[in-house]
């Protein structure tokens, strides 16, 4: 999967944003993040059994198991993993889903590589090279 | 004391919460006999009301000024908002400078959400774009997976175990036997809590809200007008906000409250230690900690200390309607629910679960899960009058 990147100073954003929090530039690229450290799991029960669809039928839902990916890039990434996916194991982080219309959204998996751990996050916005004083 | 601003809450009410709501109990029902019970409260007359504010996430297509037309009310200050848990924090920060300012002298705000299946999947699904677009499809069904995260980030990084989070729900859970209005109410024991369904692990049910109907509001006025109406109204010595501190970038257990501690401490005029009772917007256990501690409450962050000793051997008042983890979360309304419990507290008003001699209050407002934690943090300090 990728996520965005400023152009100018570097700043990582997943879900991407319209302006930089960091210095406003106003355009990204893309950087790949395919790996991470899974650094918490749940398995989530559905706070209702069934659900209705906004066209009336009525849906099963079943429990999901999601994670907390800390990204090597830095990014902290929401994920569904399957099952034997711990926390500390290392994951590929794969986009799944498209823009179509049938599946809105951009899911994320990740899924077992088995290596050590190794992580950073952004650091606080002050410490970026760039940071203006004084706003 | 001497601090404080020139406004007064005057009167508190609630539209009892539900879990079933009969199809004709709609949103504006609820905010409607919340208003009513506020304004009774208050002994204010609808027709003095000049100021109104509401934050609801069911009141679409309407809006705050549909809302005040069915009320009935003729206004010179008019507000929505839309901060979710920080909403009636947010609301009582603008409505207080509005007395101030003279903009308006008797402010009604309020807040509600009939809250069933249906309304709760719209509200998760589509809570903001990137809910819609990134979480909802993993799929995700609410918030209750990201707060499992936070809640086992927070177990690392303070060693807290299951045993030790049962203090929250269950030291709530006995203030809420004293509590008519709260869905649940029989005293919970460790065994119960223990043993009780998985939600999210480690969150089981009691660490959840119960997800209910409901309607919150309270009265705020000139300290002028508090003292013509006679009795006692709560103060508002201090309140700070902070949206996007971390950008969502930060681990969400160390939060926006700790960069507004120092100010708001200050500017009310008081210590944390000086606080006499605090209404901490409690939609996990994890976030009433987060919010404890990054005010400055728990005194050397001994969590442990803090949980065992002083919510549950010393019942320290701490969400003493029992907390939306006990009366429930009626949407919208969990934001104003703690200032409309702290207001009864300070009016005198809380029945059973009265806190002798109360003075000096912390009322707090968390919310909007933006990606992965919340993005909204204010604080109200708040005091006694009369």
């Amino acid at each position: 999967m990728t996520v965005a990147e400023c152009p100018v100073c570097g700043y990582l954003a997943y879900p991407p944003r319209i302006l930089c929090p960091n210095c406003g530039g106003n355009e990204w690229r893309k950087r790949l993040a395919g790996s991470g450290v899974v650094t918490e799991v749940t398995v989530r029960r559905p706070v209702f059994k069934r659900r209705q669809l906004p066209w009336g039928n009525w849906l099963d839902q079943e429990a999901t198991r999601l994670a907390a990916v800390q990204s090597d890039v830095g990014v902290r990434i929401v994920a569904r993993v399957p099952e034997g996916v711990e926390v500390g194991d290392r994951v590929a982080l794969v986009q799944q889903g498209s823009t179509a219309i049938a599946l809105p959204g951009h899911e994320v998996e990740a899924v077992p590589l088995g290596e050590e751990p190794a992580a950073r996050v952004n650091p606080p916005l002050s410490d970026w090279p760039g940071r203006q004083e004084g706003e | 004391m001497s601090s404080g601003s020139e406004a007064r809450i005057v009167g508190a009410g609630e539209a009892t919460y539900e879990r079933h709501p009969a199809v004709e109990r709609r949103t504006e029902t609820f905010i409607a006999e919340s208003v009513v019970a506020a304004l009774a409260d208050a002994g204010v007359d609808h027709g003095e009301v000049d100021g109104f504010g509401v934050a609801s996430f069911s009141l679409a297509p309407d809006h705050a000024v549909d809302l005040a037309w069915k009320l009935g009310l003729t206004v010179n200050w008019l507000m929505e908002d839309t901060n979710g848990g920080a909403s009636g924090v947010n609301m009582l920060q603008h409505a207080v400078r509005a007395i101030e300012a003279g903009d308006a002298e008797t402010i009604v705000l309020a807040a509600g959400d009939r809250m069933e299946k249906r309304e709760f999947h719209l509200m998760t699904d589509r809570y903001n774009r990137v809910a819609r677009d990134y979480l909802a499809p993993l799929p995700l069904n609410g918030p209750n997976a990201l707060f499992a995260f936070l809640t086992e980030r927070y177990s690392r990084a303070h060693g807290l175990e299951r045993e030790d989070w049962a203090c929250v729900p269950i030291s709530q859970r006995a203030w809420a036997t004293k509590n008519p209005g709260a869905v649940y109410r029989s005293p919970m024991t460790f065994e119960e809590y223990l043993d009780s369904v998985p939600i999210a692990p480690p969150l089981t049910r009691y660490d959840c809200v119960p997800i209910v109907s409901g309607g919150d509001a309270i009265v705020v006025t000139s300290a002028e007008r508090a003292e013509r109406l006679g009795g006692p109204s709560a103060g508002v010595r201090a309140i700070r906000s902070l949206y996007n501190p971390d950008q969502q970038d930060g681990d969400g257990i160390n939060t926006g409250f700790a960069a507004i501690r120092d100010d708001l401490w200050a500017a009310a005029g008081v210590r944390p230690e000086d606080v006499e009772a605090a209404f901490i917007y409690d939609d996990y256990p994890v976030m009433v900690l987060v919010q404890l501690g990054d005010l400055g409450l728990i005194p050397e962050m001994d969590v442990k200390r803090y949980l065992h000793q002083t919510l549950g051997e010393e019942g320290w008042p701490m969400n003493t309607s029992g907390g939306q983890l006990s009366a429930g979360q009626a949407g919208a309304a969990g934001g104003l629910h703690g200032i409309v419990e702290a207001t009864r507290q300070l009016r005198g008003e809380a029945g059973e679960r009265q806190v002798d001699g109360l003075e000096l209050a912390l009322a707090t407002g968390y919310g909007m899960v933006l990606y992965t934690h919340g993005a909204s943090h204010n604080a109200a300090v708040l005091e006694r009058h009369g």
